[in-house]
Parts: structure tokens; sequence; C-alpha cells
């Protein structure tokens, strides 16, 4: 954060600006400041809390999340620039008391450590899958080459994104959570 | 086993319990299970310290407004205009402080706000707290500090003479110590002159470490909350809640009964989260005890990597010398290793360090000396490994020099001399089959694997712009934290009325499944699967206090003490059962959801129905389980004794490739073959393995924090202090040795940080095998690997 220079209080002059976008599948409407971060507005204000701050400067991954299409990190990117978006977090991915294949195919190679990048590795992987149904693993390594995971479960998310690729691929894309703690 | 009252009966529980299941077959230890935690973070939904902020709508923010200055006193402080800024409902300095201002882990010696003096860049110098996180910045900028700047050393060299280790002149960064020496540990074995003299070989190194940031994903946090009878809560990122108490207490001036630490899911540790929590914590309670509100203190990534500890550095100078059979008669050290501003985990990592100096190997003779020293640079302390990486660095590096003097292969130099059962350490610990001592087997199974000798004589041959290498390295690892202090643990085991299954510990789990062991353990001795299981959060008001998590301790200590809890529970619910089904308590077989008579399985009931009965006949249906260590030994001026309970083994060969146009270096593939006991936590075990030896990775190519002639950091965030990514792993093969620890719970050593100790030596062994020079100094960058090329042409 730079030296003030700008007069006490100068945020004040800022009026809300209000957004409208999709999150989700939900449609969703927010007064937001135009300095606001997009990561900032999805946890504080739509109680996104999956999407993780690990740095703040775009260089971790574990704020990413799916907008239009494109992933992106929610840490550079202002909020104002969802208007109009659809975007898509870890908690829109599998209906409730499911798990959707990537998330199944982690916890069958049993890559959980403490979980703080695994939002961030999921959607990457999402989106990597969304686009290639079918990676190399040269592919899966340039798609989670932006995830930060200092636990060190590399080698696992590749396994699981195999797996999880194998799993749509027959179909199977939702499991439920059931069927995984035994 | 006949009755001995000096013995405790937790001592007596953990042995027969040992004895009664080595030759079972285990229904769950040694398995792969889910986490109870799994689905809750899998899903994005597990609450890590800063997502609690959801829970409070009057959240005030704490910013730590941090020196200029790496050295300087502290002339005058101004917060007139910054208390005035919209917004600011709050500044803190050192005289508001209501307790003591410090936050020391081990020693007095850091404060929570820096009054007379300023020792490094992450020393804080006032707290603003304000309605918003922007305004407490913005009028940090307004405060105004007079310094009068002092001459700041960066270089622990500095400080002490490495081949004397005396104190040179300098302007003392502590001086009301009077010294900047913290500690100087020594060994004191046979007589070291005379080996050399006699010796037919020697070899002398200078060996040099980085400091190393832990960078855990999750940057510090704490939330604190004020309650209504004058207490604090505080929500923290730990992996001490019972020293954070202590911490918190200390600088807010209350009883330790008025301090509530809940530690909710923690973003990784790796000893990181040790020390620095007391200061986060602390920072959020004031906050919120000036404000009568819940306060929120959050580190940037730039504030964690300035503001927390780190591995020590160390520059240690080395003398081997042997026989021309290769036998080793003697080893000489001196280590120094810097301590940066503040003491932290400074008293003890140098001791690990110092206990370990000789490698896994028989030392007739050994002088060691070890110092560790304070400096204007971040201020470092735990870091898996503990003091141990650093010598094993130096140790291994000088084994592969010294088999290379000899003309002999360093495998078979290091099987020549390695510590077998029989074998005395060189602090004169005699290790017997009790221990468990696997070294020689993790050391055939790496070759073994690795196709060790093909592959080094095949290597030596490589011509060409990429050269291939593979290294060996060996260590041991002491098992929990030996003389360091009070090394007990506990839990509380609790059968619901429905069956499942309660643990509360004040362990902590930071990501690598420290606690699971725990569950695992119990499962086996009650007979109910881990999915019956939730582990509590540790909760300084709710789970007993289990002593730090730290010293890969929690499934040694926190798992005995969880045998002694489940060995009494599974007795009482035996003669339950035997009442229900009328065969003998020992005749019972519980595999809940059933039990049954062994002599006759038709004879069953449902766990369920033991449960509820025993409940109908007041049966209790909790346990506290205690376990404290065994003393450990130490003499301070010889460094005799045993330092250690036991010893954790393993044995890491590394496969690499190494680019002589470019510099870099490659590692293909990893062998580490580790002697942990019995496993418990199979999926633990193999995490720690693979995540250990990618940090390790990352320490022995490209991890190292940058300190410029200022003391100010040059790479403080994660795009200038490089951490491997997926695209810099190898293929790492994990191979197991289950020397059982015959004290230990169900046999079980400690595994945490020794998965980190051994593979940055190997990789460094493999560089210099690949480009036939030394390698003395980590991290192994392209640019070294220039100099080292540049420095044997000529």
């Amino acid at each position: 954060m730079s030296r003030v220079s700008t007069p006490r209080g100068y945020r004040d002059t800022y009026r809300d600006i209000e957004v409208s976008f999709k999150v989700n599948g939900r449609e969703v409407r927010v007064k937001v400041k135009p300095y606001e971060r997009l990561l900032d507005v999805l946890r504080n204000k739509l109680g996104l809390l999956s999407v993780k701050e690990g740095c703040g400067r775009g260089e971790c991954g574990a704020c990413v999340v799916i907008m239009n299409g494109k992933l992106i990190p929610t840490c550079l990117t202002l909020a104002v620039r969802a208007e109009g978006s659809e975007i898509l977090t870890l908690e829109g991915i599998a209906p409730e008391g499911k798990l959707h294949a990537i998330q199944k195919a982690l916890l069958d190679t049993y890559a959980m450590q403490c979980g703080f990048c695994f939002p961030g590795v999921i959607m990457a992987s999402k989106y990597l899958l969304d686009k290639n149904p079918d990676p190399t693993e040269e592919e899966i390594k340039d798609a989670l080459d932006g995830n930060l995971c200092r636990c060190g479960s590399y080698l696992r998310f590749i396994k699981a994104v195999k797996l999880a690729s194998k799993y749509i691929k027959e179909g199977k894309v939702f499991f439920d959570e059931s069927e995984v703690m035994r | 086993m006949r009755a001995v009252s000096s013995i405790p009966e937790y001592y007596k529980i953990v042995e027969e319990v040992f004895e009664k299941y080595k030759d079972e077959e285990f229904l769950f230890v040694g398995r792969y299970s889910q986490r109870w935690d799994s689905i809750e973070k899998i899903k994005g939904r597990a609450l890590f310290t800063a997502d609690f902020t959801k829970l409070y709508s009057n959240l005030v923010y704490v910013h730590s407004v941090r020196t200029k200055h790496a050295h300087a006193l502290i002339k005058s402080i101004d917060v007139s205009e910054a208390s005035k800024y919209p917004g600011v409902l709050r500044i803190i300095t050192a005289k508001d402080i209501p307790g003591i201002n410090d936050v020391g882990y081990v020693i007095p010696d850091q404060p929570l706000i820096a009054d007379r003096k300023v020792r490094y860049v992450g020393d804080i110098v006032a707290l603003v707290v304000a309605e918003d996180p922007l305004v407490a910045r913005e009028a940090g900028e307004l405060i105004s500090v007079e310094y009068e700047p002092l001459t700041v050393i960066t270089n622990p060299l500095d400080v002490v003479d490495l081949m004397t280790l005396k104190e040179k002149p300098h302007v003392l960064v502590h001086d009301e110590r009077g010294s900047d020496i913290l500690v100087h540990f020594k060994i004191r074995r046979g007589d070291v002159e005379k080996a050399m003299r006699e010796a037919d070989v020697r070899v002398e190194g200078v060996y040099k470490t980085p400091f190393q940031e832990h960078a855990y994903m999750e940057p510090e946090a704490s939330i604190a909350i004020p309650e209504p009878d004058g207490s604090v809560t505080v929500i923290a990122s730990t992996q001490c809640p019972f020293d954070v108490r202590r911490a918190v207490a200390k600088v807010l001036g209350l009883t330790l009964n008025k301090v509530r630490i809940v530690v909710p899911a923690v973003g990784g540790g790796f000893g990181g989260k040790e020390d620095v929590a007391n200061e986060v914590a602390a920072k959020a309670a004031l906050a919120a005890v000036f404000t009568g509100r819940p306060a929120l203190a959050l580190h940037t990534r730039e504030e964690s990597i300035i503001g927390h500890s780190k591995r020590h550095p160390a520059i240690a100078w080395y003398r081997h010398a042997a026989k021309r059979d290769g036998t080793l008669l003697a080893v000489e050290a001196n280590v120094v290793m810097d301590g940066g501003a503040y003491a932290s985990l400074g008293p003890f990592v140098p001791w690990r360090a110092t206990v370990h100096a000789t490698g896994p190997y028989k030392v007739q003779s050994a002088r060691v000396d070890v110092v560790r020293v304070y400096t204007n640079n971040v201020y470092a302390g735990a870091f898996r490994g503990f003091g141990n990486p650093q010598v094993i660095f130096a140790v291994e590096r000088q084994m592969d020099r010294l088999a290379e003097e000899l003309g002999m292969d360093p495998v078979k130099l290091r099987l020549k001399n390695i510590l077998r059962v029989g074998d005395e350490t060189v602090h004169g610990q005699k290790l017997t089959e009790e221990h468990g001592v696997g070294l020689e087997e993790a050391v055939m199974k790496a070759v073994e694997a690795s196709n060790w000798f093909e592959l080094r004589r095949k290597y030596s041959e490589i011509t060409g712009p990429v050269r291939k290498g593979i290294g060996i390295a060996l260590f041991y690892h002491g098992n929990s934290i030996g003389v360091e202090g009070a090394d007990y643990s506990s839990v509380t085991l609790i059968i619901n009325r429905d069956g499942s299954v309660t643990i509360r510990t004040g362990l902590t789990e930071f990501g690598q499944g420290s606690t699971w062991g725990l569950a695992l353990i119990a499962a086996e001795i009650l007979g109910v699967p881990p999915s019956y299981f939730k582990i509590e959060n540790p909760d300084t008001s709710a789970t007993p206090d289990a002593g730090p998590t730290v010293a890969s301790r929690a499934t040694v200590m926190g798992g005995a003490a969880t045998v002694v809890a489940a060995y009494k529970l599974r007795k009482r619910l035996n003669e339950v059962a035997s009442q229900i089904l009328g065969c003998d308590p020992d005749d019972i077989v519980i595999r809940a959801p059933e039990v049954y008579c062994s002599s006759d399985p038709n004879r069953k009931t449902r766990w369920a129905d033991v449960i509820e009965q025993s409940f109908w006949l007041g049966v209790p249906l909790q346990e506290f389980g205690y376990y404290r260590a065994p003393r450990a030994l130490w003499d301070e001026e010889t460094g005799q004794g045993a330092p250690y309970i036991t010893y954790t083994f393993g044995a890491v060969v590394a496969d690499v490739e190494v680019d002589v146009e470019t510099g870099l270096v490659r590692v293909n593939k990893l062998y580490t073959a580790y002697d942990i006991g019995k496993v418990i936590n199979r999926m633990g075990a193999e995490l720690n393995a693979e995540g250990g030896a990618i940090q390790a990775l990352g320490y022995a190519l490209m991890e190292e924090l940058i300190h410029d002639k200022e003391g100010r950091v040059s790479n403080p965030n994660l795009s200038t202090y490089y951490i491997p990514t997926i695209k810099d792993v190898p293929e790492i093969i994990p191979l197991w040795v289950e020397a059982r620890y015959r004290k230990g719970p169900l046999g079980a050593k400690g595994f945490g940080e020794p998965s980190f100790n051994a593979v940055a030596a190997a990789i460094a062994n493999a560089v210099a095998h690949a480009i036939k020079t030394n390698v003395a100094e980590l991290p192994i960058t392209p640019e070294r690997v220039y100099m080292m090329l540049k420095s044997r042409q000529t």
C-alpha cells in the first residue's frame, strides 16, 4: 500500500456502484466501491469463503474462480469487472450432499493435507477438464502451475485429475458424499 | 508384568499394548482412511481463522506499523495525527500494554511492540485499530517515529569468528544481554587430536545453508473476542494453543483461565506457526480489549515473510578423519547459526543440530561446537527438521568427499560406519533392539530401488551438455523434544451414547494429519472403525494441554497418551460385554458395529448396546490419557548422555540431471526410505514423505530469503521467493522400514520432520556427482552451478 497522497477519508467520496452478476447459478446484486476487489466481495458480501487469499498478488492461485469461462485470480480483479458476468466458485461445482468428480478423485488419491489451496486447485482442474476432458500429464502440470501447494500434494493432484477425467468420461460427474466417508 | 511402584502406570500400559499387538494383523493402523475433516475441506467449507470474520459484523481491524530500520534506537513516537484519522479507533504503542510487553517463545527477549530499540525490519512500533483495514493502513503511514540508526549486522560472522567461535567487537543487537551469542552447545568425546594425527585421510570443508521461509499457504491470522466476564477468546492459526494462551495472558496481564484459544482449520505450519502465533494473537487481543469489539489481525503475504521466523542459516566448518579402509575415526565441527533478531526457538534448534552433528554414524572421537548468534536479520526459529538438515548437508557432503578421497563408493563408506543395534551414538547412548534401528535396511532399500551401483558408474561417464548424477544422504532424528522441555501429552477419549467417539486433545492438526494417528490408534484398541471418530479442534478451555504440536511428536507422544486412554476404556467395555454375553472379558472381540465372544462368535451383541448398557450401569465412557516421555540425559560440557528416547532413521537417493549450459538442475527421482517404526497413519506418512521432499527440493535448489546490507528483505513475496510448483516435482518413491520402538504407541516413531531432513543433501551429492565438483552451498541455483563449473575449469 503506497503512502497516502489523497485527502483523508477520500474513499467516502467514491459512491457505491451497484453490480449485478450470476454466481453459482444465482443472480446477485451487490453494492461495491470502485476500488473493491472481487475477492473481498465474494468472501465478505456473498459469504463465499472457499475463495481464499494466500498472497493478494496473483501469485499463489488460492483465490481463482471461473468467470465467463476463464480462470481468474479474484485478488487482482476489481469487483466492478463482474458486472453481467457468470462466476463459478467451489461452492457451486456440486449440489448439496454431492461431490464433483474432481473432489471425489482428490479424496480417492488421498491428496488432502491442510486444504487451503484446494479450492483454487479444484477450480483450476475444473477449468482444465471443461476445455480438455482428457489431458496429458504435461497439460495437467501446465494447468496447475499457478496453484501453489506448500504441503506438497502435487503428485496426488496429477493422479486426481487423471482419475476425475476418467470418472467424467464414464458419465460419473457427481458422487454421494457418503460414498467416500466409510 | 509385576508392578513396580516407581514406574508410572502409563509406561506399563504402552509396553503391554505393544506386546499384545506386535504380531497382530492391524484393522485400521497402517491402512488408508479418510480423515474426519475431509468433506468440509474438499467442499471448501472448512473455516480457517480469517473465515470467522463472517460471524462478526462489528469487527475492527489491526494493522501493524513496522520499523523502517533494521537496527535503531527509538527516540520518540508521535501518533497524534494518526489518532485523528477518520475511522481510527485506537493507536496502541508499547506504553499502552497492560501486562508484560513480551512475546518471546522460550526466553523473554522479544517485545510485542518495540519500545527502546528495533532489531529487524519486522519489528512493530505501533498498532492501529480501525473500522476498516485500509483506514488502518493509511493511518499507520501518519505515525512518525524518530530513530537513531545503528550499524546493521546481517552477517553472523561479524558476530563470531567461525574458527575460534569467539565473539567479535560489534554493535550489540541485544545490548541488554551483553553478548550476541545466545547459546553454545558442545560434544566432547575421545581424543580428537590423536585421532586426527593418526588418521590416513582427512577431509575439511565449509558448508553454507540459507534462510528458508515456511510459505504456508494461509498467512497468519487471529480474531480476538472480548467476553462479558472480562476474559478474551482468540481464534488463532497456531500449532501450540497453550503457548499462545500463555503469551496472550502475559501481554494482557490476565490469568491463564481468562484467556481461551481456539484453533480452527490451519493452512499449514511446518514449525512456522509456533511462535509468530503468539504475536498475532496478542495483537488481536489487545485491540479487542481496548475497543470492546471483536478484532482481526491478519498478515499480508509480505508481512508474513518479513515478520515470522525462518529456518536458521548455518555456516559449518567440518573436518573428518578416517582409516584407509573407511572407518571413521574423528569428526570436528564448528557451526554458526544465524538466529536473526530474536531467540524464538533458538535455544533449542542449535541443540538438535549439535546432537545430530556427526550424522548417524559410529564416531569414536568428536569435538562439536555449535553457536547461535543474534543479527539484525529476520529471526530464525522452528522449521521442519529443526537444525538437523543444516548439519546433515555438511556431514553428508563430507562423507561423499571422504569416499572420493578414499576411492570408495559412497554407499559402501556409509555402510561401514552406520549405527546398528548394539552401537553407541556419539553421545554414548547405546542403541538396542528396543529403540528400533532400521538404518541399514533403509539404506539397502533405497540403494536397490534406485539401482545405485549401476547408475553411479554409468552417470560418471556422461559428457555433453546434460550431465546426470546420483547421490545418497542418510540421517537420524531424535524423537520428540528430548531435553528441551517437559515432554508430556494428553488426550480425552469420549464414547458418546450413540457409540460415536470424540477425541479431545490440545495437539493441533495443521495439514499433515498429526492427530489422525490418534484416532487410528484408538480405533484399533477399541475395535471401532475410524469413521466413528471426530477429533475436536483444540480449545484451551475444553481440550487438555498436550504440549506443543512440534518435533514430530503428535503420533508418538499423543499416540502414547491415546493408548493409555483407549486401553482403560477397552478394559471396562470388555467387562460390560462379558456381563452381557457371559464369556470371559479377555474373550471379548469388538468389531463395531458387532461385539462377540472369540470362543463362540455366535454369542454376539451390538456395539451400541454395549455402550447403552455401560451408560445405565454407570460405567464411565470417557477416559483421560496422559503420557510423559522418559527423561532424556545430556551433559552440557561433553554432550554425553541419552539425548532422545529413540531415533527415526532414513536414507534418501536423488537422481538428477544438470544442464551445464544453463546451470539448471532437475531432480528426476527421489527414493526416500524411512524407518519410522510402525506406520500408524499410512496416508499421513506418504503425504509427509512427498511434502517434506518437495519442501526440501525447494531448499536444495531455489529457496533463499535474501537480506540487503540494510537488513531489508529483498524477496518478500511469492514471485521473488520461489517455492516448488507442480512442474518442479520429481517422481518420489517412498520406501518404508518398520523397526518398531517398543516404548512407542504400537511401536511408532515420529515422522513429520524427518521427511525433510536428508533430501537436500542427497540432491547436493547427486549434483556434485553429475558435475564432478564440490557443492558447498545451498540453494544450488543456476548461478551457483555456473560458478562451480567456472571454478572447476580454472
